[in-house]
């Protein structure tokens, strides 16, 4: 779709609207300035880290997780190696199916909403931080996993 | 598949001189850098400032939680859902999300379909609570333009909708000359408004 | 700037049905086409929203009861 608008009518609506505040919109919950910008990336990296051990965990290759989830075999490579994928609302719909996991947490941890608590964002940061890239699944791995994965299902009932 | 670019006008919001434009038929991943990498750090320092200054959080911009990749991904997604960019100097300077699937509630055009715009956004730069002078200044009645031609482009007769955040009701109300129809309980009491096809010819005319 | 191409289809609709694109038509004060992209929105919309395991619920206004709209 196309627009016409002469200089003129951008002109005086312009100065008409002056210093008028213009936006529209749902306003969405509070959450402080830090995290506001750092918790997107943090969120993110702790999503593709918990993929990656799920996957692991279930003893599944990635082929394989791309094939239940109906993913694209090149989105979930992206997901659990790119800090700077952003998924798609269906494809984390399609994971949260897949593990048998509540969709709003995992959605949060996706970086497509904003995690509304300050533990759950904290979890994340832990859990990312104690899980390692490794061949097998260690069982700090593991306890970790475990343990996430029992925050998530918290907050799913909070 | 690229966006349909229609050139337009902007004013500098120092000098008062017109400044070269483009309305975007759709938000981009440049656009969405932009807001991630441009938008959202200043959005954050100048809250930060607020915060130091002892402002209260209700006076902090509402802005700061909205997430445009999600935003533009739902219009990605459907059909109904239309996202519009304005774009100067290289920068991305407004975002607008529509939905083409809900209906008027004016008694005399009840049950007619609308645009509805679901959410519309100004650069921070762009907002006199956070720069003065603001950087650009017709951001907002760009967008509504795009909201209101869409509009007739549908045959819905350039009907418009939308909820208010509190500080803007008064462009909504005066500059856009839309009926107010008052607080909305089911969407945060936010004042909602919606305009006939009447004052979108008025509106797209220049106004009063 | 190349312009998006629009694709052509031909319709074939029975008495009753043109009847309802009619009024329907008539009633929002739109054409027939754009009565039929709406169809086709709301239909995309919904059939997303469904598959993701939410209902599609009607509600009445006054007494607030809910009826979910069963849909294939």
């Amino acid at each position: 779709m196309r627009i016409h608008v002469t200089p003129e009518w951008c002109l005086a609506m312009a100065r008409r609207e002056g210093d008028l505040e213009v936006g529209a919109g749902l306003r969405a919950p509070h959450v402080e300035p830090e995290e506001g910008a750092s918790s997107l990336v943090e969120a993110r990296i702790a999503f593709g880290r918990f993929v990656h051990l799920v996957r692991r965990k279930r003893g599944i290759s990635i082929e394989r997780l791309a094939k239940d989830a109906s993913l694209d075999l090149a989105e979930v490579v992206r997901i659990e190696d790119d800090l700077h994928y952003n998924p798609d609302p269906r494809t984390v719909y399609q994971l949260a199916r897949v593990f048998g996991l509540p969709q709003r947490p995992l959605t949060e941890l996706a970086g497509l909403a904003v995690p509304k608590s300050e533990r759950f964002r904290s979890e994340a940061i832990k859990f990312a931080a104690r899980s390692e890239s490794m061949e097998a699944l260690s069982v700090e791995e593991s306890q970790a996993l475990e343990e996430f994965i029992r925050v998530l299902s918290e907050r799913h009932e909070a | 598949m690229s966006a349909d670019v229609s050139p337009v006008f902007l004013v500098n919001g120092s000098t008062g001189e017109l400044v070269a434009a483009e309305l975007r038929d759709g938000i981009d991943e440049l656009d969405l850098q932009h807001w991630e990498h441009n938008w959202r750090p200043y959005l954050v320092e100048r809250v930060k400032e607020m915060q130091a200054q002892g402002v209260p959080r209700e006076k902090w911009p509402q802005q700061l939680h909205w997430n445009w990749r999600y935003k533009a991904r739902v219009a990605e997604m459907f059909l109904g859902q239309r996202g519009f960019a304005i774009r100067c100097e290289g920068m991305t300077q407004g975002l607008m999300l529509v939905g083409l699937v809900s209906d008027a509630r004016i008694e005399e055009q009840r049950g007619k379909p609308l645009v509805y715009v679901d959410y519309l956004e100004t650069a921070p730069w762009n907002q006199s609570s956070l720069q003065r002078p603001p950087k650009y200044r017709g951001v907002g009645s760009l967008l509504m333009n795009a909201a209101v031609s869409l509009s007739l482009e549908e045959t819905f007769g350039g009907r418009t909708g939308l909820h208010a955040l509190p500080q803007s009701e008064t462009f909504y109300r005066k500059n856009c000359a839309m009926t107010d129809l008052g607080p909305d309980a089911a969407k945060q009491n936010l004042r909602y408004f919606e305009m006939t096809p009447d004052q979108a010819q008025a509106f797209l005319k220049g106004g009063k | 700037m190349t312009e998006p191409t629009k694709r052509t289809m031909t319709l074939n609709l029975s008495d009753e049905e043109m009847s309802v694109l009619d009024s329907l038509a008539q009633q929002k004060d739109v054409t027939k086409t754009a009565v039929l992209r709406q169809a086709l929105r709301l239909y995309q919309m919904v059939s997303v929203r469904r598959a993701r395991g939410e209902k599609l619920v009607f509600e009445n206004d006054e007494t607030k009861e809910k009826a979910e709209l069963m849909l294939l």
